[in-house]
């Protein structure tokens, strides 16, 4: 189809090639000595039919240089003759008077090529062998020159008269430069030419085994990206060649010699108009582009994409891969219909073949075209819009078309990218989602639960991309498996009941394999980098959706490799690690802390956000990013106090655009609301509490998480303000959803709450149950810190029951004390401590005036944290505890000391003021 | 409404002005408005006869040569005319003009533009800049200034349009602003600049400078046609603040049209028929709005007669070659071809022409062939773009025909037919869900059509999708839309029956028996729905109403006649009842 614009691709007379076959001319005269005139040596020769051939074979692809480039070139290669040479060249130009000379210059061309059957030459006889590569240089001139209408010569003699004139005037210049540059420039060309003999003798035995890699060369991106009209010319010209030139890899080798040579031309004598820019290079140059709007999220200013864009579309009318660009920054800056609108259109264009074409030959070329890629994208996109629904059936199509046509690697991704969706929003599915499956993996397993339809899913996926060798999708599958293995119970879901409660657990040491697996893509990737061109296959910028709250990305990306390695080059320990293999790493750092955070370690979750931050920050997504600064700020919040975490969430706010739902957003919401509730300002808290659950989507089984926090939030909210009856019923409700949805781990914390409710409501006798529930289920879960707050929490009923049963309680409460001191945050601790004077002083066999101190350590550490914390209720209470003991030991001055904190923090506590520092 | 004199008078002095300023295209639209406008019975002189049409026998026209110097006071100036006769701002025309222009009238713009380089009159400068914008436009079609290939090919180079004719365009651009800055630009200046902010992409100026253009002076078809094709929607339409003038009302005509409009469009051109009612571009205006509300006969003795009258027109002939496509209509396609071949085979639509002959005679290779020629002679060429998505569809290269269609689609957002093709590319493909979006798309277009609603229900239908309800909808839709070849109704039954629902069943196969009645059609979908109402009728114990059914069902033969035999059987015993069953059991 291409075909109408391929006319540009044609084999055409320039007046460089004219220049190329006056030196051939000079090379090999028709007239034959053994060493023509002006040569010196036979080396001197050979120098220059190196040199020509370098020429002949960038011919087909380069931007051809000017005049004054090639008498540049000329004079280094040609040295002592250097003079004779280029006079010569120009002597023949300006010979070139008119159309009826350029006629009798091809004549002459005719005559440098030896017959066909010259085997009687002699042999020290100089012949243009016509099969050889000058020679078919030197044949396909004449034909093409031969092919030329009238016009077309008239053509190219004007565009000859342009080329002489432009060297004459740029003449005078150079001269100039080249005294003021002195030897050095010398020199590095000297350099550089040697460069391009040996490239150009290395290139004949490549040729046999030039199916490699496509190189990259990217010469000062950031200079495209401003994109003068000259620079996007070249692009341009390049780009119309591309179907030509992606058929055949000798091409895109001769172009890289170009490359080479044109731009070191460039670095020295700073010529911006040489710039070469292949096919590949707008390729990869896009690729990093897609790659900056992926990390930048929506803070990249999308109106610049566009403009810039925009221009290169002008420029190059059949570079498809621009509205894939265009859809990447609508689908970032959440333009629904311009997104759709541009991926279908890339898709019709393309056939999804473009981009992904460079590195699967093999497979390529089928005349059905690609479609099911445009599939693939499109569920992804719906997804990231949020249409679940949709975003299943386009996959399901996807998981079809990839069978039909066989494309394993595409079926592997789209199976990667289904089992990421259902367990994103599948948690949620009920029938409705999956109601009407057709999904050939799907469908057999309608009877599964959503969960296990994930882990089929996953599994399958992951056996495709085993045996495909996807190292990246392997790696992201097996986080992905990491993850579900951390989020959901362990596999007998269906017989769910009290009787079966026992074989719930999640596995922790399979979460650590999975997560190890995913993490030894790095040897993997260092120890065979060729392989990666396979994973190429399907470029996968478009996998970078998938890339949801949980930060865990399923990247493929072959391109990425190439350009940040400029990054990488300046980290030398991980040099050559494509930086979507980084970011890959990154996510598994992350979801280690996510892991940790959950199993109860805190320091060991903070660990692992520092390197995620430190090692990954550079190549990370911005949403990965996002996940990693709010993991921070939380710990912040939790083991600093709020001053600090607010301080640090000042920091991240500036760093990403707080557009609705963000994560950041969450986090705020979260932090004023905990910080209220703590403040005692119920009002504000409740505020807080609904904005956070009007973030979440109103249709029944999305946001899931988002909605359990909210309600979560909403009872505590209730709890703080004593009305204990709400409070319950609203976790009751919440506890139904998360059995119905299926969230084990959401359901502890539930039950928590509720005994938690009870305690305060003096119910203990009601709260009793709840908690060794709750711890059960904990401790069937690996939830160990979760578990200590559980075990507080008994503790505290047992007191309630009445003070006999004190010793108990301190019992279990030094029990749990190892985990909570290690791990827990400020409020558990206080809480800890509290409770501890609180049973010693309850106890009657201890006595206060022998054992004060024990008592008081607690409170003072207590007290410390939660001033630290602002939490005025317990704080109170600590010092109340504090006086009541001084009061008892006689120590007047601190007894008075701590009474007047306690009324400062009872004061506190019941004016709440809206001095909040203007974060609401 | 404007006396035909006036519009007479008005007409003339444009032309006149038109030319003058070397607006040829304008001026030939011009032209054919003023023979268009039918004569007054008073001003009938027999020598006039002799270019009376044959053709039609109700038409009669006269020339109006030489009328200019006998005015009719009592008509032409009865009322003043709505916007002042055009007034020449020069008199005389300076000698550098009179060279520039014969230099123009020779194809030499370059030379034309530079023998003015230095007049500073509104005319010259006109002309100046008219010039050079030819030059550098590298629109073959420009304002109808036909151009020729090779000077495309001389100009155009291997990046399309080459960096330097921008550059100059430029200019030019900041050139007519400067002078509209100042206000020494008359209207066409203004319309030339507008053309030149189209060209640049910035769509709203343009529309102001044609706005006021055509508001200054109405006459210059040019200028509204740039404007109509500014018009993307009916707000944008709407919006602007025209001027009432009779020419405001061609272009309505010509909007409603592209915004699809088209009952609208109809009534705009046969109120101006009134007075131009022997003009053969409102004909064949009118034949295009009928043939998008695929009046198909109408429209082709429209065009036959346009072609008795106008034997060497090309333009709109490639709508005719349609309608005789659809129509299948062999040999009069080839002789259409083989007609405007010989008049000028270098016009897109003889391409096209010809491409659709080829079509016809399912040789789709050629076909392609002589669409991409008329892509080559134009590459907006819309109709051509579609076309060739068809004839790749017809030779199973799905991807070639989506990049067509889509390439259509580009040049044209509004073109259903390129929509509807890309739906059924990617239905062929088995990718019915994604080819929904297209067909949702082409409906948006054109929501009347039941040909896309059943397009679209037959991908809910398919066997990936199977999603039945989202079939019946819009097959429900389709019959509303008034369904012509009965595909809906019968689906919309089968469907029904195949989920069960009988009655709804009963009440489609009912619908659909009258539809074949009332167009006399027989097949097995009638077998079908006779044999569905019997049974569901007999079931239902409404004998009678079965026994008419089983009856029809009997005037066939083949396996229809044993099954209606049998059901009568069944259909007796259950009316007799038990009795005649007793009276065997019991012989006597």
């Amino acid at each position: 189809m291409a075909g109408l614009t391929r006319t540009a691709g044609a084999f055409a007379v320039t007046p460089h090639k004219i220049s190329v076959c006056i030196l051939l001319q000079l090379y090999a005269p028709s007239a034959q000595m053994s060493l023509p005139f002006p040569f010196s040596s036979i080396s001197q020769h050979n120098r220059l039919g190196l040199y020509l051939l370098s020429l002949t074979k960038s011919c087909d692809d380069i931007f051809e240089p000017k005049l004054e480039n090639l008498i540049n070139q000329l004079r280094e290669v040609g040295e002592d003759m250097d003079a004779w040479l280029t006079d010569h060249l120009t002597n023949r130009f300006s010979s070139l008077t008119s159309p009826d000379d350029l006629l009798n210059f091809f004549n002459d061309m005719r005559g440098i090529l030896g017959s066909l059957d010259s085997v009687a030459a002699q042999d020290d006889q100089i012949i243009l062998d016509p099969n050889s590569n000058l020679g078919m240089f030197v044949r396909r001139c004449i034909l093409a020159f031969n092919l030329l209408s009238f016009e077309g010569v008239c053509h190219l003699f004007t565009s000859i008269e342009v080329y002489c004139r432009e060297a004459h005037s740029s003449s005078a210049q150079y001269d100039a430069s080249n005294d003021n540059l002195g030897s050095l420039i010398q020199h590095d060309q000297m350099d550089m030419e040697k460069y391009i003999m040996d490239k150009a003798t290395e290139e004949i035995e490549l040729q046999k085994n030039a199916s490699g890699r496509v190189p990259f060369h990217l010469h000062t991106p950031e200079a495209l990206f401003k994109v003068t009209e000259e620079q996007m010319k070249h692009a341009c010209l390049l780009v119309t060649r591309k179907e030509k030139s992606s058929t055949n890899t000798k091409k895109a080798e001769a172009t890289q010699l170009a490359c080479a040579s044109s731009s070191t031309v460039n670095d020295t004598l700073v010529d911006e108009s040489l710039f070469l820019r292949t096919n590949y290079q707008i390729q990869g140059f896009l690729m990093e582009q897609a790659d900056a709007i992926e990390t930048h999220g929506s803070s990249l200013s999308s109106s610049s994409i566009e403009s810039f864009l925009q221009k290169l579309q002008n420029l190059a009318p059949e570079l498809h891969r621009v509205h894939f660009l265009r859809y990447l920054n609508k689908l970032h800056s959440d333009d629904y219909f311009a997104a759709l609108e541009n991926l279908l259109r890339y898709f019709d264009y393309s056939a999804g073949t473009e981009g992904f074409d460079l590195v699967l030959p093999s497979t390529g070329c089928s005349m059905y075209g690609r479609y099911e890629i445009a599939l693939l994208c499109l569920g992804m996109m719906h997804f990231r819009f949020g249409h679940p629904n949709l975003a299943l059936e386009v996959l399901t199509e996807a998981v079809r078309v990839s069978q039909q046509h066989s494309n394993d690697t595409c079926l592997a991704y789209t199976l990667a990218a289904m089992s990421n969706l259902l367990s994103e929003m599948g948690i949620a599915s009920t029938t409705s989602v999956l109601g009407s499956s057709y999904s050939p993996v799907t469908s057999t397993a309608s009877l599964l639960s959503v969960q296990q339809r994930v882990y089929i899913l996953l599994k399958e996926s992951l056996r495709r991309a085993d045996t495909l060798k996807l190292r990246r999708l392997v790696a992201s599958n097996h986080l992905a498996m990491a993850k579900f293995e951390l989020m959901h119970v362990q596999r007998p879901l269906l017989s769910f009941g009290p009787k079966a409660s026992v074989r719930h657990k999640t596995c922790p040491v399979s979460v650590c394999k999975e997560i190890r697996l995913g993490a030894h893509l790095l040897s993997d990737f260092s120890a065979e980098s060729s392989t990666m061109t396979i994973d190429g296959s399907l470029s996968s910028v478009w996998l970078k959706d998938l890339q949801k709250p949980w930060g865990q990305p399923v990247f493929s990306q072959e391109s990425g490799s190439r350009k940040s390695s400029t990054f990488f080059q300046f980290c030398d320990h991980l040099v050559s690690i494509p930086g979507s293999v980084s970011q890959i790493i990154g996510a598994s750092y992350l979801l280690r802390a996510t892991s940790w955070e959950l199993y109860g370690s805190a320091p060991m979750a903070r660990m692992n956000t520092l390197v995620y931050a430190t090692l990954f920050g550079d190549s990370s997504s911005s949403s990965d990013a996002e996940l990693a600064y709010l993991k921070l700020i939380q710990h912040l919040a939790l083991y600093k106090g709020y001053k600090d975490a607010f301080a640090a969430l000042k920091i991240a706010e500036e760093k990403f655009l707080t557009v609705s739902k963000s994560k950041i957003l969450l986090l705020k919401l979260q932090l004023l609301h905990e910080h209220a509730l703590h403040r005692g300002n119920l009002k504000l808290a409740q505020r807080m509490c609904n904005e956070l659950g009007g973030l979440a989507s109103t249709t029944m089984g999305v946001d899931m998480e988002l909605k359990v926090e909210a309600s979560l939030r909403e009872a505590r909210t209730l709890l703080a303000a004593k009305q204990y009856s709400q409070a319950a019923n609203v976790a009751h409700s919440l506890f139904c959803t998360c059995h119905k949805f299926n969230l084990q781990i959401e359901k502890a914390s539930v039950l928590l709450l509720l005994a938690e409710i009870h305690k305060k409501s003096g119910n203990a006798v009601l709260g009793l149950p709840y908690a060794l529930a709750s711890i059960s289920f904990c401790q069937s879960f690996n939830l160990d810190l979760l578990k200590a707050s559980a075990t507080l929490t008994l503790a505290e009923l047992w007191l309630g029951l009445g003070s006999n049963h004190a010793k108990r309680a301190l019992d279990l409460l030094h029990g749990a004390f190892p985990m909570i001191l290690g791990h827990g945050g400020l409020e558990l601790r206080a809480r800890a401590y509290i409770f501890e004077a609180n049973c010693y002083l309850s106890d009657p066999s201890f006595s206060v005036s022998t054992d004060s101190d024990t008592v008081l350590d607690s409170l003072r550490q207590a007290s410390d944290e939660l001033q630290a914390l602002e939490y005025h209720e317990l704080a109170a209470e600590a010092f109340y505890l504090m006086a009541m003991v001084y009061d008892k030991l006689g120590r007047l001055e601190e007894r008075e000391e701590a009474a007047t904190l306690f009324k400062k923090h009872i004061t506190a506590l019941e004016n709440p003021q809206d001095e909040e520092p203007n974060m609401a | 409404m404007v006396s035909k004199e006036s519009c007479r008078n008005e007409i003339r002095a444009a032309i006149r002005q038109l030319s003058d300023r070397c607006l040829y295209s304008a001026a030939k639209w011009a032209g054919e408005q003023l023979v268009g406008i039918e004569q007054d019975s008073s001003n009938f002189t027999p020598s006039n006869t002799r270019f009376q049409r044959g053709s039609s026998s109700i038409r009669r026209r006269f020339s109006t040569n030489e009328s200019i110097s006998t005015p009719q006071p009592s008509v032409g100036f009865s009322q003043p005319p709505a916007t002042p006769l055009p007034q020449e701002d020069e008199v005389i025309d300076g000698d550098l003009y009179l060279l520039a222009k014969s230099y123009f009238d020779c194809r030499e713009y370059r030379r034309a533009s530079h023998v003015l380089r230095d007049q500073m009159s509104k005319k010259s400068v006109f002309l100046r800049c008219y010039a050079l914008y030819l030059v550098l436009c590298t629109i073959q079609y420009f304002a109808g200034e036909k151009r020729k290939e090779e000077e495309m090919v001389e100009l155009e180079g291997p990046l399309g349009k080459s960096d330097a004719i921008n550059r100059e365009l430029v200019s030019l651009e900041r050139e007519l602003s400067a002078l509209k800055r100042t206000g020494a630009i008359d209207s066409f200046g203004l319309y030339l600049y507008g053309v030149v902010l189209k060209e640049k992409g910035n769509a709203s100026l343009a529309r102001a400078s044609l706005v006021e253009s055509v508001n200054s002076y109405p006459w210059n078809w040019s200028a509204w046609s740039e404007l109509q094709s500014l018009c993307t929607s009916i707000e944008i339409l709407n919006s602007l603040n025209l001027n009432n003038h009779w020419m405001k009302e061609f272009f309505l005509g010509s909007a409603y049209q592209e915004l699809r409009m088209h009952s609208e469009s109809l009534a705009k051109y046969e109120y101006l028929q009134d007075i131009f009612s022997f003009s053969n571009y409102i004909q064949a205006q009118t034949a295009k709005a009928q043939y998008s509300l695929r009046e198909f006969d109408q429209v082709e003795i429209m065009f036959e007669d346009l072609l008795r009258n106008d034997p060497y027109r090309v333009e709109d002939m490639d709508l005719y070659s349609n309608v005789l496509y659809a129509k299948e209509a062999c040999a009069a396609l080839s002789y259409l071809a083989h007609k405007v071949f010989l008049t000028d085979k270098y016009r897109p639509e003889s391409c096209c022409i010809v491409g659709n002959y080829y079509s016809l005679k399912g040789q789709h290779e050629k076909a392609v062939m002589y669409f991409r020629r008329a892509l080559k002679l134009n590459k907006k060429y819309l109709s051509a773009w579609t076309l060739m998505g068809h004839e790749y569809v017809e030779m199973k290269n799905t991807s070639a025909a989506i990049d067509a269609y889509r390439r259509a689609v580009d040049v044209n957002p509004c073109d259903y037919r390129a929509w509807y093709g890309l739906g059924q590319a990617y239905e062929m493909m088995g990718m019915p869900f994604y080819a929904l979006h297209y067909f949702r798309k082409s409906i948006f277009f054109l929501p009347n059509d039941s040909r896309l609603w059943i397009a679209m229900a037959k991908c809910y239908q398919s066997e990936q999708l199977h999603m039945l309800e989202e079939a019946i909808k819009c097959y429900k839709r389709a019959v509303n839309c008034g369904d012509t070849e009965g595909i809906a109704l019968n689906q919309l039954a089968k469907l029904h029956q195949k989920l069960g629902r009988n009655e709804e069943a009963a009440f489609y196969f009912e619908k659909d028996l009258e539809r074949m009645d009332a167009e006399g059609l027989e097949g097995p979908n009638m077998f079908e729905a006779l044999v569905f109402l019997a049974t569901h009728l007999k079931t239902n114990k409404k004998f009678d109403e079965a026994e008419v059914y089983c009856t029809r069902l009997l005037d066939y033969s083949g396996p229809e006649k044993e099954k209606a035999k049998s059901l009568l059987r069944g259909i007796r015993m259950a009316q007799t009842g038990f009795p005649s069953m007793d009276m065997e059991h019991f012989p006597l």
